[in-house]
């Protein structure tokens, strides 16, 4: 019962939060919006039992990235909108992205194995379900490759960055 | 959870939020009562005795006082910005254990309002969503000085959080847990400021820094920035400013003694007793702190955060994980 009304309450949150971030005009309120989404998910999350990855949404999304992504806009003080494409181009895009998002809605709600997704009873969850413990072991056993991978990616981008900000304009 | 659970938890959190209201007024009060005598001065002395009602008396000034707003603010964020710092620090507050379990009507309470288990990580999280409200005050008052000392702030918070956050990553290795209780359970015989003494030096400068005080009072530098992010902000608003570094001031100095310093524990006294004791001590040394060390430059505290704090804590883990594992 507390749990269905906490799962309505985000989820209103999120979703007014969501439109928000794309209909606002003020660059800076949209991403206070995108703030605001980030900590309904992360509600959620703690719904779901996974007060591990709730914790590391906010720290990470919403206390550190967002706080960059405020501290550019503040820095350029993007007033308004400022187009990056042609009004025609826009169209075109976002009609292209809008009819791909409607396909793939489409195809998951068709495909086949959907009867598993529906909610039901909460399945009997292990007594570590969702602690840093256990999460620790997937994510270096059975998902070794791919979090090392994304920490070399994540690596390559440091350096670019410092490159990039190194490099001395003639 | 069961109504006698649910009413045991609105009673904690509300006796908290008084308790630590009444706490924050009268830091204040020490801060200028301290600082007062370090500086052969006096300090308050004139309302109540020792000057003890002083702040309530400044409380009721501000109340009273006219809030003046620019006209060219961006006026919700205006208003929600000077909300943040304290909210944060109350949620915060919520995880921290002040004291063994009391017997009170025939059943057990435990003395913290709630014990999640990845405790260190919900007060990192909680913490770092402070930042916001200096870095929106600073932009909502659409003017130059508060702009430039929001900024400031947000990267001198976001530098020191790295630091600050790997420094208690040490005791986390020790513990194998993440939650505050057990820290605090797992330090019956010794405090780990001993085994992890450089972790604690790295918080605690690190929090001095998050919580923007002197020698780290950057984004409000009066020579610099007149003062800086609240400068376009007037009665309870400012007010709410500096309650909230107080009360944050009050949640990392009871982290750290929850993580280091044994927490509640110590001889002869309650439980209770020995946490305040602890915590006056910490607050002590803040006030101590101002009245010492002048403020650094902007480029110098970078320096120090980046290239001192960063590395050093980085080997702290190293050397904890090499240590443990040779000791298995």
């Amino acid at each position: 019962m507390v749990v269905s009304i906490l799962f309505g309450l985000f989820t209103v949150m999120a979703i007014t939060c969501a439109l928000g971030t794309v209909f606002h005009r003020n660059p800076v309120h949209c991403a206070l919006f995108l703030v605001g989404v980030l900590l309904s998910m992360s509600g959620m999350f703690i719904i779901l039992n996974a007060p591990f990855i709730a914790a590391i949404q906010v720290l990470v999304y919403a206390g550190a990235i967002m706080v960059l992504f405020l501290f550019v806009l503040m820095m350029l003080n993007v007033r308004g909108e400022t187009p990056l494409l042609t009004p025609g181009a826009t169209k075109g895009f976002g009609i292209l992205f809008g009819i791909v998002a409607l396909a793939e809605l489409i195809w998951i709600v068709l495909a086949p194995g959907i009867e598993e997704w529906r909610p039901g009873p909460a399945p009997n969850l292990p007594a570590d379900f969702g602690s840093p413990a256990a999460i620790g072991r997937i994510l270096y056993t059975t998902w070794l490759y791919p979090f090392e991978i994304t920490s070399i990616l994540l690596l390559i981008a440091v350096i670019g960055a410092v490159v990039l900000s190194r490099r001395k304009f003639e | 959870m069961t109504p006698a659970l649910l009413i045991e938890a609105a009673v904690k959190a509300v006796a908290l939020l008084a308790c630590l209201l009444v706490t924050v007024l009268y830091v204040v009060w020490l801060e200028r009562k301290v600082l007062g005598h370090m500086q052969d001065r006096i300090g308050p002395d004139r309302v109540g005795p020792f000057g003890l009602l002083q702040t309530i008396a400044d409380a009721l000034k501000l109340f009273l006082k006219e809030d003046m707003i620019p006209t060219q603010v961006d006026k919700v964020v205006y208003f929600i910005a000077p909300a943040i710092p304290i909210v944060t620090a109350l949620i915060a507050m919520s995880v921290i254990p002040f004291g063994d379990s009391i017997q009170l009507f025939g059943q057990t309470i435990p003395l913290h309002v709630t014990d999640v288990n990845v405790a260190i990580l919900f007060l990192l999280a909680t913490t770092s969503m402070g930042v916001y409200g200096i870095v929106l005050g600073g932009w909502a008052s659409n003017s130059k000085y508060p702009l430039l000392g929001g900024l400031r702030s947000s990267a001198q918070m976001i530098s020191y959080e790295l630091a600050q956050g790997i420094a208690l990553v040490g005791v986390v290795m020790m513990t194998g847990t993440l939650s505050l209780s057990e820290m605090v359970r797992q330090q019956e015989h010794l405090w780990f400021v001993v085994p992890q003494f450089f972790a604690f030096w790295i918080y605690m400068i690190c929090a001095v820094a998050e919580t923007n005080r002197a020698p780290f009072d950057l984004p409000e530098a009066e020579s610099e920035l007149v003062a800086g992010f609240h400068t376009e902000y007037s009665s309870m608003k400012w007010s709410f400013y500096f309650l909230g570094e107080y009360a944050n001031m009050i949640v990392v100095s009871a982290v750290a003694i929850c993580v280091f310093l044994g927490g509640w524990r110590g001889p002869f006294l309650p439980p209770a007793a020995w946490f305040l004791i602890k915590l006056a001590l910490f607050l002590f040394c803040y006030i101590w702190l101002r009245a010492t060390f002048p403020r650094l430059r902007y480029d110098q505290l970078m320096a120090f955060g980046w290239k001192v704090l960063l590395p050093a804590s980085l080997l702290n883990l190293a050397v904890t994980g090499v240590v443990l594992v040779v000791a298995g």
